[in-house]
């Protein structure tokens, strides 16, 4: 049961950031490899505030929010648009993203390791707190209900205003999405930027109960990853499934194996998937 | 008047157009007759702003100079385009399909009338508005396709093989709906290989070969034209 708590935490958490890149890759076509770096840069925001002035990192989150969003969008359109003006097809563009978004990532990593080389750690909320039995972190929690708001949020914006659907509409067919009148550049950028924003709260309410450094956005841009493929690209509800059962089978063998296990069991998983159901749990196989 | 003068297209060192010249009134429905490769979807891609060949030559839509603009500014200056596979959005539902349609400025000012006339033209589309478009059936695939270029209030409509993979009773169909949608005023710019149906609805129609506009005629002077009818028609109607 303990597991299965925390699990579903931590599986929370892990959902938002992989709707930021879900966003990002999904929408904007941009396979964006520094998606984990944005997320320990909303992380590092909320470590200073919080040590330099106790700013709660809920209160952070809110600043961290437009910043990354306005940052993603100077990106996206200085850097990945002329990239997907010059690219021919989606293979180009995939290839070139990856490169330039990698590159992107060890910039990101030096000017953080600049700013602070070392633990971005701090103790925000770390009282016990009782749950159907369960006794958990209170700031997994609060992250959680955080996360799971501006999921929320973000899903029924997508669903159920215009902006959303036609948001959805660049994602299903860009070409489709020109000819009714969408400007999709416009759009991409407006989708990229929001994802970035998502990953970097993402990040800030991470870092309230796990400890990041400079160097560890890779790690969670490999697991946002894990989960995008595994519920399916462009599709939140997988993504959201998949962010729980992620959470769940990391926490599992890290409390009944060992903790320096995770990452292996998410590749574990994530080998499945691509083996036995490579579209995705939801997905189609694309005809 | 959408006017298109010496147009010519390269895709690299092919060139798939060579000085084309059409023009399409408003309120007429103007077909495009050719063989496979002959540049009528080229054409039409062109026009719509989303051909990746190099373009050269005049479009002009009352007025407005349209070469090389981007698909979603042409919508806006009332030119809507149904592609070959109609480019419907497959994810979507019928209804978000439609209202996507009117998602230009142009589209949005004349919502209400359009998506009135558009139901009216289609009522299938009323009772199938919650339905995913990927998993309706072919022809009701190209009512959605037609009916939300029809939400972008446009001044022409141009349709690329809308008659494909249909049956012959729904081509039929497809054809008579067509025909009314001249009475909005529209002009329709249509390319098809089924020649005898699309030149019974039509106004006026133009041949296209390797890339040229080889004849133009009024449609039903075109129908008894005896070359016409030995290449599109199977020898007689």
């Amino acid at each position: 049961m303990d597991i299965l708590i925390s699990g579903l935490l931590l599986g929370g958490t892990y959902a938002l950031m992989a709707m930021g890149l879900n966003l990002q890759y999904g929408v904007a076509r941009i396979m964006n490899l520094a998606n984990g770096e944005m997320l320990v840069l909303g992380g590092l925001a909320a470590f200073w505030l919080f040590t330099a002035s106790a700013i709660s990192p809920l209160i952070t989150a809110l600043v961290v929010a437009p910043l990354a969003f306005a940052g993603n969008w100077l990106i996206y359109r200085y850097l990945l648009l002329p990239l997907v003006r010059r690219s021919k097809n989606q293979g180009q563009l995939e290839v070139d993203s990856i490169l330039a978004t990698f590159g992107i990532s060890f910039a990101l990593v030096g000017v953080m390791v600049s700013i602070h080389g070392e633990y971005i750690t701090y103790s925000y909320l770390a009282d016990p707190f009782s749950i159907l039995g369960s006794t958990v972190a209170l700031n997994r929690l609060v992250a959680f209900l955080a996360a799971a708001t501006i999921g929320a949020a973000l899903y029924i914006w997508l669903n159920r205003t215009y902006a959303g659907t036609a948001v959805r509409a660049v994602s299903v067919d860009t070409e489709a999405a020109g000819l009714v009148g969408i400007n999709v550049d416009r759009i991409s950028a407006l989708a990229f930027a929001l994802g970035g924003a998502v990953t970097a709260v993402g990040g800030t309410l991470i870092s309230t109960f796990i400890t990041l450094d400079a160097s560890i956005g890779v790690i969670f841009t490999m697991k946002a990853l894990i989960i995008i493929i595994m519920g399916g690209v462009g599709d939140i509800r997988g993504a959201i499934i998949a962010a729980l059962i992620l959470g769940l089978v990391e926490t599992t063998v890290a409390t009944v194996i060992d903790p320096g296990l995770t990452l292996a069991a998410a590749y574990v998983i994530f080998l499945a998937v691509l083996l036995f159901r490579p579209q995705g749990l939801f997905g189609r196989r694309t005809s | 008047m959408l006017t298109i003068s010496d147009l010519s297209v390269s895709y690299g060192l092919h060139r798939a157009l060579a000085g084309v010249s059409i023009n399409v009134s408003p309120g007429e429905i103007v077909v495009m007759l050719g063989a496979n490769g002959a540049g009528k979807s080229t054409l039409l891609r062109t026009v719509a702003g989303i051909c990746a060949g190099q373009a050269d030559g005049k479009i002009d839509l009352s007025g407005r100079d349209l070469q090389s603009r981007k698909s979603d500014e042409i919508v806006e200056a009332g030119i809507a385009f149904v592609p070959e596979g109609r480019g419907i959005f497959g994810d979507l539902t019928v209804w978000e399909n439609l209202m996507l349609g009117a998602y230009s400025d142009r589209g949005r000012r004349g919502k209400e009338k359009n998506l009135k006339w558009v139901l009216e033209l289609f009522p299938k589309l009323t009772e199938r508005k919650s339905q995913v478009a990927r998993t309706m059936s072919g022809g009701e695939q190209q009512m959605v396709a037609i009916g939300r270029a029809m939400m972008a209030n446009p001044e022409i409509l141009m349709l690329d093989e809308p008659s494909l993979g249909l049956s012959p009773l729904l081509c039929t169909e497809l054809f008579g709906n067509l025909s009314h949608i001249r009475e909005t005023g529209m002009g329709v710019l249509l390319v098809e290989q089924n020649a005898k149906q699309s030149l019974a609805i039509a106004d006026r129609g133009y041949l296209i070969e390797n890339g040229e506009i080889t004849g133009e005629n009024a449609a039903d002077a075109m129908l008894e034209d005896p070359a016409v009818q030995a290449a599109y028609l199977g020898g007689a109607v």
